[in-house]
């Protein structure tokens, strides 16, 4: 398997964008934010000639698998079919352009020149992973690094509280979703036997519903669903580039991706329908009608995502054919329009000093190239001839008129009225910003901000006139999630049908709703349970500090007789099963003596009361049970432990001189719970220690490890050459911890120091 | 604390410290072959050093320097094998003629040995690091103070 990841290009490609963020970071940190922006972006542009090239000549899809722990399907899986292959060139592609786009966005002094270019660009980085994901646990990784590397890029702006606050919502519902898909997998994955998406076949029973369940939950919150998309508005304190990035072409993707690419698996499955026309509908609508009153042209984007990403949704659970290739063709269409969209508003925004559509107007003649991309971007949101969002939205509307009955009642309708919606809040925004209006100062053009939202409306239009080869992308998608589609493909011209019918009723039925309510300020709708999402944010670090006080109270004493309780209990559960037959007494008479000066100064040692004597007495035991080993034959052992007792002994003396001398006395509660507990810990452990030893399970490995010794290892020490070499790795962990504790040592000095002298 | 502090303990902890500082070097060397090692050479110095700070003959001074070290010396014998397209701890096995000493084996078990005794010696000095923070110990700092 390993040779197979040399040879892959996916892989290599992957690993391109890893290096490509350390680069990246180095490139800002050195030369400033656009040479970073300028190195970061060359990994996702080999990407996309890459997903181009594998498309256009219909490739087979490849696997590639690294293995990391067999047993327990920890593997690293990716494969490039249809589906994987057209998200990577929505990623990589619309990346590149959002990397050329930020580095005009930004002045060359901007702040996180190292950190922005090399956080974005391991956003890219994640997204690819989740796209070419072919096993759920991969999948899972690389969704979670998207919710913190967007975390990051949102709280870009480190400084403003409000900023932050958006940041932190994002990532406590993006992070709690991850979590809920996390186990919605584990009953898939319990499900189906395994772990390769690929693999998958159809499932039901009740196991699978409560799978689907909460799959359909967690690709929701990542999607902006409501009762989630509390979030994603929240989430346009972010820099443009990363609004035009994240909030339009990727994240909020993901979950559209994890419905499209599980709908097979979950295809004829009540739950997981219902539950995704509920979610898809409610935000297609609502989404569509805060869009409509909102005022901040970016805020009207974002709730225009919302319903956008809703009407995926719902396309993609209507558990058609149709619904999923209109699915697909639209989440191509929308990468594109929405993306250029968010960079024309920020181009705005730069410009004017505001996003206010209320006090924007006639920015048509001022600003004419951003105009027309807002124009040709508009349009193919609204699904206006000739760009690919009219040949995309005509097949929504086919997927929608070909249901019937109940279905056709709520999700056909509801999607033509989502339709009539978002024709409406397109014309309102565009009449805000390029018609007639408050006149206002513009500062004259950067050409390289306009660039690549040039390219993305062009590509609208491209794709429109050179269709077939957006039918070359979207069937074979389709086709793998739905077999039956590859009879459907996009028309430039469907012909005088009901659909187009449909269409146009729907486009003037918009624009006329847009006409009346454009200009209008009406009240800004909040997020359904923006509360109850800011109370959850400002509760968990109370409850969090809650719990931590409780748990950690700080007192040694308590600390420790917790733990020995634990131990007492594993211990003692393993004691009960000490055969007395199998207790061989002594070896040797030897021992008996020993143990009996180690009996005799552990008893002495209980009613001690000094302080020094209980330590000495300490180290006498520790000293006796060095010679034990002795006795056994185990030098190495003796050594060490008695090196440890004198170094006890001695930091006990030294320890000890700012404590009383006497042990204090203590409420006999707690003195009878301590006895209790060490008793329990020594019968325990004793116990289990007889049975351990009376029940030896294999043969002792000492005659390989003696001879891998000498002859791999080089010395006759058989323990110490299994320290440093045979189980080197062991011996790193355990040292790395003793470092771990230093520093947390040395820190606690600081601490302590900093206290007593302020 | 030792409130007066006898001439006899300095000097004796100071009488102590090299060939305490011996029977380590010897532990380290003698490991491979024989009882001793790396975290046993430690001890030993850790000890003395515990000793020295006892005794104020010394103050605990860069722990965090000491454990560094180790850990670096540490990891890069583990990956340096595999840099050169072995497996991470491939132990590499030499022998060299020293003029006073005759033919000397040495393996890289040796400097990773060195590696563990350095990050205890360094746990120890964070100890005292720790204890002296919290007022167990009279630093020298403090005793000019005081007079």
């Amino acid at each position: 398997m390993d040779d197979l990841a040399l040879v892959s290009v996916s892989w290599w490609l992957l690993l391109s964008h890893g290096f490509g963020v350390v680069l990246a970071a180095l490139a800002g940190w050195r030369h400033g934010i656009r040479a970073g922006l300028t190195v970061a972006a060359a990994a996702p542009l080999a990407t996309t000639i890459w997903a181009v090239e594998r498309l256009a000549s219909g490739a087979e899809p490849e696997t590639v698998e690294l293995v990391w722990v067999g047993g327990l399907d920890l593997v690293l899986r990716f494969q490039t079919d249809a589906v994987a292959l057209l998200m990577t060139v929505l990623v990589s592609g619309i990346g590149v352009l959002v990397f050329a786009y930020a580095t005009a966005y930004f002045g060359p002094d901007a702040a996180g020149r190292s950190r922005f270019p090399a956080t974005l660009l391991a956003f890219s980085t994640s997204m690819l992973g989740l796209v070419l994901a072919d096993s759920i646990w991969t999948l899972f990784v690389f969704w979670e690094l998207t919710s913190i590397t967007s975390f990051l890029l949102v709280g870009y702006k480190s400084t403003s509280d409000v900023v932050m606050d958006a940041a932190r919502r994002a990532l406590m519902i993006t992070a709690g979703g991850g979590l809920v898909l996390l186990v919605g997998l584990l009953v898939l994955a319990d499900v189906t036997g395994t772990s390769v998406i690929s693999d998958f076949g159809a499932v039901d029973g009740a196991a699978a519903s409560i799978a689907a369940a909460l799959i359909m939950v967690g690709a929701a919150t990542k999607s902006a669903q409501i009762p989630f998309h509390v979030w994603l508005p929240g989430a346009m304190e972010a820099p443009t580039p990363v609004s035009a990035y994240l909030h339009s072409a990727t994240m909020v993707k993901a979950g559209v991706f994890i419905i499209a690419v599980l709908g097979p698996v979950f295809a004829g499955n009540d739950v997981w329908m219902a539950l995704g026309l509920a979610f898809g509908i409610s935000s297609m609508l609502w989404g569509a009608v805060g869009a409509l009153r909102h005022d901040d042209a970016k805020l009207i984007l974002a709730w225009s995502t919302v319903s956008q990403l809703g009407l995926l949704v719902t396309l993609l659970s209507l558990g058609t054919a149709k619904g999923v290739f209109a699915g697909i063709s639209i989440l191509l269409a929308h990468a594109l329009f929405k993306a250029a969209l968010f960079i024309v508003v920020g181009e705005v925004d730069v410009r004017t000093g505001t996003r206010k559509v209320s006090e924007l107007g006639g920015l048509a003649r001022k600003m004419p190239i951003a105009a027309a991309v807002a124009v040709a971007a508009g349009a193919s949101m609204a699904g206006v001839p000739p760009l690919l969002g009219f040949a995309a939205k005509e097949a929504a509307v086919e997927a929608a008129l070909e249901l019937d009955g109940t279905l056709f009642a709520v999700a056909g309708v509801s999607v033509i009225v989502g339709a009539v919606l978002t024709v409406a809040y397109t014309t309102r925004l565009l009449i805000g910003l390029l018609g007639p209006g408050p006149d206002v100062a513009v500062a004259p053009s950067r050409p390289l901000l306009a660039i690549p939202s040039v390219v993305l409306a062009a590509a609208g239009l491209v794709g429109y006139v050179f269709l077939g080869q957006i039918n070359a992308m979207v069937v074979p998608a389709a086709v793998e999630l739905d077999t039956k589609a590859e009879v459907y493909e996009l028309y430039r011209w469907p012909g005088l049908t009901v659909g187009l019918a449909v269409s146009l009723i729907v486009i003037a039925a918009g624009i006329v709703l847009g006409l009346v309510v454009a200009r209008r300020t009406m009240a800004v709708p909040k997020p359904v349970g923006a509360d109850f999402a800011d109370r959850l944010l400002d509760a968990i670090p109370i409850g969090s500090r809650m719990i931590i006080g409780r748990i950690q109270h700080g007192s040694l004493p308590i600390y420790l007789a917790t733990m020995a309780a634990v131990v007492s209990l594993a211990a003692l559960s393993m004691a009960l099963r000490v055969s007395s037959d199998r207790i061989v007494v002594w070896d040797e008479p030897t021992q008996a003596l020993l143990v009996a000066v180690i009996v005799a100064a552990a008893v002495a040692g209980v009613f001690v009361g000094s302080r020094l004597g209980a330590a000495l007495i300490l180290g006498a035991v520790g000293i006796c049970v060095s010679g034990v080993y002795i006795l056994h034959g185990a030098p190495d052992l003796a050594l060490t432990q008695l090196l440890v007792e004198t170094v006890v002994v001695v930091g006990f003396v030294l320890g000890l001189g700012h404590l009383a001398r006497r042990f204090p006395d203590s409420p006999d509660t707690w003195r009878t719970i301590r006895m209790v507990v060490s008793l329990a810990v020594g019968v325990g452990v004793a116990g289990a220690l007889a049975v351990a030893g009376a029940q030896p399970v294999g043969r002792p490995p000492i005659g390989e490890l003696a001879r891998a010794a000498v002859e791999e290892g080089g010395g006759e020490n058989v323990v110490n050459v299994i320290l440093t070499d045979v189980r080197g790795l062991d011996t790193l962990g355990e040292i790395t911890v003793l470092v771990v504790v230093s520093i947390g040592i040395v820190a606690l000095a600081n601490v302590r120091r900093s206290e007593v002298t302020t | 604390m030792i409130r007066h502090l006898s001439p006899m303990t300095r000097i004796s902890v100071k009488l102590v410290t090299p060939p305490a500082l011996l029977v380590g070097v010897y532990l380290l060397f003698a490991g491979h072959n024989n009882p001793g090692g790396g975290f046993a050479a430690g001890l030993v110095f850790g000890a003395v050093l515990i000793l020295r700070t006892l005794a104020e003959v010394q103050e605990p001074r860069h722990a965090r320097e000491i454990v560094a070290f180790g850990l670096f010396a540490a990891v890069a014998v583990a990956i340096a094998p595999a840099l050169a397209g072995g497996v991470l701890f491939d132990q590499v096995i030499g022998e060299i003629e020293v003029p006073v000493l005759g033919k000397v084996k040495g393996g890289t078990a040796l400097p990773f040995d060195i590696a563990v005794a350095a990050i205890v010696v360094g746990l120890v000095v964070a100890l005292l690091d720790g204890l002296a923070a919290s007022g167990g110990i009279r630093s020298h700092h403090r005793l000019e103070h005081d007079e």
